[in-house]
């Protein structure tokens, strides 16, 4: 617990930062709520799949999270496989956006969370002093729940963070080639000058995908991406996310346990009271999870 | 508890399967019985009676199908709908291989080798569809590997059955008229098709403890 962190609001951007966990917990199934029967919190004993240091592109150790007096994770220590699809799963509450954002410091735009431990990018401490947040968030690039594009024009929604980055290369190729790697070039192609509000849903989400990965990013991390979306629109996201996955590490925390499945290599369970309980390769988890309490969430026991 | 039109679904297959299974046994109970007795129209009965597990096989189908189409079931529970799938395929070829035996029933004279004692195997092979069944009811491994043991025995008192009609034929003396030598082509291949059968019998046994085993431990280490 030495190196703790006492986050202030440092970034300007935010109103995603009044509320902790948009999406997350509501006061009726917080964890302290959770119903624990007798004797099953000993069962809680985490499965952890060890990734060796040098095939995981981000590590956690010890991590862990109050907002205020609660505890939002417990610690957690696992390797996050490069260029793989890692899924997060887990009721609401358990965590699991809580954990994402501190992998890019997204949290950093809440008041009241607290940090300790470590996160560690290609070997090196994201919450070190002399790290620009920012500049974090171009290697680790991140996609919301609700598509969020600015009110530009899709030209200028890919090229924004290029732009704050000072890029003075072919500023078109770029922009084309991350619309193409979105799937979304052939769709937009001739109306790069309308704003980019004036998509579909799906459209909009595969925009904000292509403004995450413009600036060349190692890590994309997605919070419920699809959703918001219908079954097609999500199938291509879905497919965009396989492919990706050839070039970029791909988190994704989902609440659709059969997208976790379809799309992840590995998965990561959370559990009541932020405890990470589970980590292993998602065909394992899915069929003969180690965990009785994570086969009890995924079959649908409790939740 | 949450899902509770789900959890009873799939206490409903558990219990389906387990009723098929009953079936099945008592199909091949009264396979054994028309043999023993030479009796032709119990033997018949097994065979028109074939079309009753047919049916209970196509629905026990149908119901894993719109489990896994329906629901998408993971881990034990898809363990579960995936053995139960394929047990049932089991239990109705252990129906089709009783009506097999029914159909020697009026056939086949015995007697002429009594050293093959054709309801002791018949008993082991129903008591190792009982173990497999009680394993996959109680999910039992220990009982899942008895089940492989039990076959161990059946293969060798199938095996010494054959040789000794085999044996036996060799060494008989010459058959004189045509009918002779008739009675004894059709008893002795008859009697040699009963033994493959209830052979076959113990195997689907053996497939059904294979499936309980992958469902209760996620372990196919008797699947061949």
């Amino acid at each position: 617990m030495s190196d703790s962190y006492h986050i202030q609001g440092t970034d300007a951007d935010s109103s995603a930062a009044a509320d902790p966990s948009p999406n997350d917990p509501s006061p009726s199934d917080s964890p302290a709520n959770e119903t624990v029967r007798p004797g099953e919190t000993e069962e809680l004993t985490p499965t952890i799949e060890e990734i060796p240091e040098s095939q995981s592109v981000i590590r956690s150790e010890e991590l862990t999270v109050h907002y205020g007096d609660e505890q939002a994770l417990q610690p957690v220590t696992v390797g996050i496989p490069e260029r793989e699809v890692t899924a997060i799963i887990g009721p609401s509450g358990c965590g699991k956006s809580t954990y994402l954002r501190c992998l890019n410091r997204m949290n950093d735009m809440i008041d009241a969370a607290r940090i300790s431990g470590t996160v560690r990018f290609r070997g090196a401490d994201v919450y070190a002093d002399d790290v620009d947040p920012v500049a974090l968030r171009r290697k680790i690039g991140m996609v919301f729940q609700k598509p969020n594009p600015f009110p530009k024009s899709i030209y200028d929604n890919v090229a924004y963070g290029l732009k704050i980055q000072g890029f003075d290369g072919d500023m078109d190729a770029r922009v084309e080639q991350a619309l193409r790697d979105a799937a979304l070039w052939d769709e937009v192609k001739d109306q790069l000058d309308s704003s980019g509000l004036d998509l579909s849903g799906g459209q909009q989400q595969r925009l904000c995908i292509a403004r995450a990965i413009a600036p060349d990013p190692e890590v994309v991390l997605m919070d419920e991406p699809a959703s918001a979306l219908d079954p097609v629109a999500t199938a291509k996201v879905e497919d965009l996310i396989a492919d990706l996955s050839e070039r970029y590490t791909v988190i994704i925390v989902t609440h659709n346990m059969q997208q976790a499945a379809r799309i992840s290599d590995k998965t990561a369970v959370f559990l009541t009271g932020g405890q990470l309980v589970e980590f292993g390769d998602t065909d394992q988890i899915f069929e003969n999870p180690e965990n009785q309490r994570v086969e009890d969430y995924i079959t649908g026991k409790f939740g | 508890m949450v899902r509770k039109e789900y959890q009873i679904k799939l206490d409903e297959l558990r219990d389906d399967v387990l009723y098929m299974s009953e079936v099945v046994a008592e199909r091949l109970r009264l396979a054994l019985d028309a043999l023993e007795q030479q009796d032709g129209d119990l033997g018949e009965e097994v065979i028109t009676g074939d079309a009753e597990v047919n049916e209970l096989y196509l629905e026990l189908e149908r119901d894993c199908i719109d489990l896994i189409a329906l629901q998408q079931p993971v881990a034990g529970d898809l363990r579960f709908i995936a053995a139960s799938f394929k047990i049932i395929t089991d239990l109705e070829r252990i129906a089709d291989l009783a009506t097999n035996l029914g159909g020697y029933a009026g056939e086949a004279h015995h007697e002429v080798y009594p050293d093959v004692d054709i309801q002791l195997i018949g008993d082991q092979t129903l008591e190792m569809i009982e173990t497999a069944m009680n394993a996959y009811r109680e999910e039992t491994a220990d009982a899942c590997y008895e089940v492989s043991e039990m076959d161990d025995d059946v293969d060798e008192l199938c095996e010494s059955a054959s040789e000794l009609v085999v044996r036996d034929l060799i060494q008989r003396e010459q058959l004189e008229s045509d009918e002779d030598i008739e009675a004894t082509m059709r008893d002795v291949s008859r009697l040699l098709l009963t033994i493959r059968d209830l052979e076959r019998v113990g195997d689907h046994a053996v497939n059904i403890a294979a499936r309980s085993l992958y469902m209760i431990e996620n372990d196919d280490d008797l699947l061949y």
